[in-house]
């Protein structure tokens, strides 16, 4: 899908990091929530719109029942908003691990197969390990798209897609996030499911 | 695995602590005990202790456990220098311990030199064959450098001698998870309720990963070990009642058309989807309607 462009809402952003930077000594993943604008105010290519992510697990990526599960929920609570599951977000366990493993494609190709313009992100260690001595505006994460010969391929190469934070000051937010060690107070699916008290919404995170 | 209540008491000590309310050897003492991974908490407030001359004299011989507790809260946080200075320390007090040898392994593990750990390990492996941690740290540094393979077979051989180390098992399903090999990590959940049938957590994991793997063979067992997890645990698991109804679904998509005739199954699902219902209710409510809905969508409740 070359030509499509993929932008993510801050809040969104900020909330994969932070799942991310709560469970560093594990892989995590989640939901990317949003749509597809087909017409972007006359700008030829289409766009997708991310504009929240639900965090999803922190123990056991491979495992199923919980996966599905919280497809069916999170589809069925942001239709009402008139967004969908547009991707998935995927962090790695070890620092210098950058592939995209089998357990993040596999999810990919099912989110694929329900909306083609699926993202995958990836968290990229070595960019967060750099974010607070940089002044760079390029999130964190590499996106990877699908394309014609059924691979994800990372943007970037050949002209593809590419990824932006709908607010430029991201990273600035996130890093001040960072540093008052908001990740605490970051749930996903699998906290819920333990404590079904605590909301995978996170509603108030950024009261 | 610590308790909830277990957790919850470290959590208030944590708290207590960092806003200067005392109390941080209390809660060192629990982070060891319970074998949490608190490592910035830890190196922080363990520091302040060393640091201070009259804190350190006050601990007595309890001195060079901290510093052994340092030490690894600072290689978890990248803090080479710091766990170098504390194994220095360790070295001077008892040098030839192969307690304190297996700090060095893990110190040239922390950098990456992993042929350096590999010779620490070695060495001491030659006058300890059967040492447990070494073994383990062995199956640890196959994982850290990215070849499960390798740690899976590491931990294999290690689980053929200790076969009755439960972490291990775990460890080991856990891995077979994560480069998907669903069918070995079922065999090591089998182990464990062999040894202990009682545990609700391995039901849980094997229900888990019998469903995972799919086919109505798996899916039917993994329905029984869900619904064993329910009885373990007086029906108060989530998982394990959203694991039946799961169950309930995918069977009767690969059912379908064939004659039903376990007529006590509806019950279970109805039953299993009352329960989330009156749970949510109770401890979730804004989240009811849309439980409400999802589960109407399936079909199990009407």
């Amino acid at each position: 899908m070359a030509d499509c462009r993929y932008q993510i809402s801050q809040g969104a952003y900020i909330k994969l990091v932070l799942h991310a930077l709560k469970h560093r000594s594990l892989s995590v993943n989640g939901l990317l929530l949003g749509r597809l604008i087909e017409n972007d105010g006359g700008a030829a290519a289409p766009a997708v719109q991310i504009s929240d992510a639900v965090p999803l697990s922190h123990s056991q990526i491979g495992i199923l029942p919980y996966l599905e599960l919280a497809l069916i929920q999170v589809e069925e609570h942001f239709a009402s908003e008139g967004l969908g599951v547009v991707g998935y977000y995927h962090a790695n366990e070890r620092h210098d691990d950058a592939e995209l493993s089998n357990a993040a494609r596999k999810i990919g190709d099912h989110i694929f197969r329900y909306f083609p313009q699926a993202a995958l992100l990836l968290l990229d260690s070595k960019k967060l390990q750099d974010l607070p001595t940089g002044k760079g505006r390029d999130p964190v994460v590499r996106l990877f798209t699908r394309d014609s010969s059924r691979s994800w391929r990372s943007a970037g190469s050949q002209g593809s897609a590419e990824l932006t934070t709908k607010e430029p000051s991201a990273n600035a937010v996130l890093l001040d996030y960072i540093s008052t060690e908001k990740w605490t107070e970051i749930v996903d699916f699998d906290d819920h499911l333990d404590d079904i008290s605590k909301d995978w919404l996170n509603p108030n995170l950024f009261k | 695995m610590a308790t909830a209540v277990e957790e919850a008491q470290l959590n208030q000590l944590e708290i207590q602590v960092d806003n200067g309310g005392g109390g941080a050897w209390e809660y060192l003492c629990l982070v060891r005990k319970l074998k949490a991974r608190r490592s910035d908490k830890v190196l922080k407030h363990g520091l302040y202790i060393l640091n201070n001359p009259r804190a350190r004299s006050k601990l007595g011989e309890e001195e060079f456990t901290l510093y052994e507790q340092v030490a690894f809260a600072a290689m978890d946080c990248s803090r080479n220098d710091i766990a170098k200075d504390c194994i220095g320390a360790l070295f001077k007090k008892f040098p030839g311990s192969i307690r304190v040898g297996r700090l060095e392994g893990m110190f040239y593990e922390a950098k990456g030199a992993w042929s350096e750990a590999e010779k620490v390990y070695t060495r001491l492996l030659a006058d300890s064959p059967l040492d447990q941690v070494i073994l383990k740290r062995k199956v640890a540094m196959a994982k850290a450098q990215g070849n499960s393979a390798a740690a899976a077979e590491y931990l294999n051989k290690y689980l053929e001698t200790f076969m009755a180390d439960h972490d291990a098992w775990r460890e080991l399903a856990e891995l077979y998870i994560s480069i998907q090999m669903y069918k070995q990590a079922a065999f090591c959940y089998e182990e464990l309720i062999l040894c202990q049938p009682a545990c609700p957590l391995y039901h849980l994991a094997y229900a888990d990963v019998l469903y995972t793997m799919g086919g109505l063979e798996n899916l039917q067992a993994a329905k029984k070990y869900y619904s064993s997890t329910i009885n373990l645990t007086g029906g108060k698991n989530t998982r394990a009642l959203y694991g039946i109804c799961l169950c309930s679904v995918a069977i009767n998509q690969l059912t379908k058309g064939r004659n039903k005739d376990e007529k006590d199954i509806f019950d279970l699902q109805s039953l299993a989807a009352e329960g989330l219902l009156r749970d949510y209710k109770e401890r979730a409510p804004k989240k009811l309607s849309l439980v409400t809905t999802t589960l109407r969508n399936i079909k199990m409740v009407s």
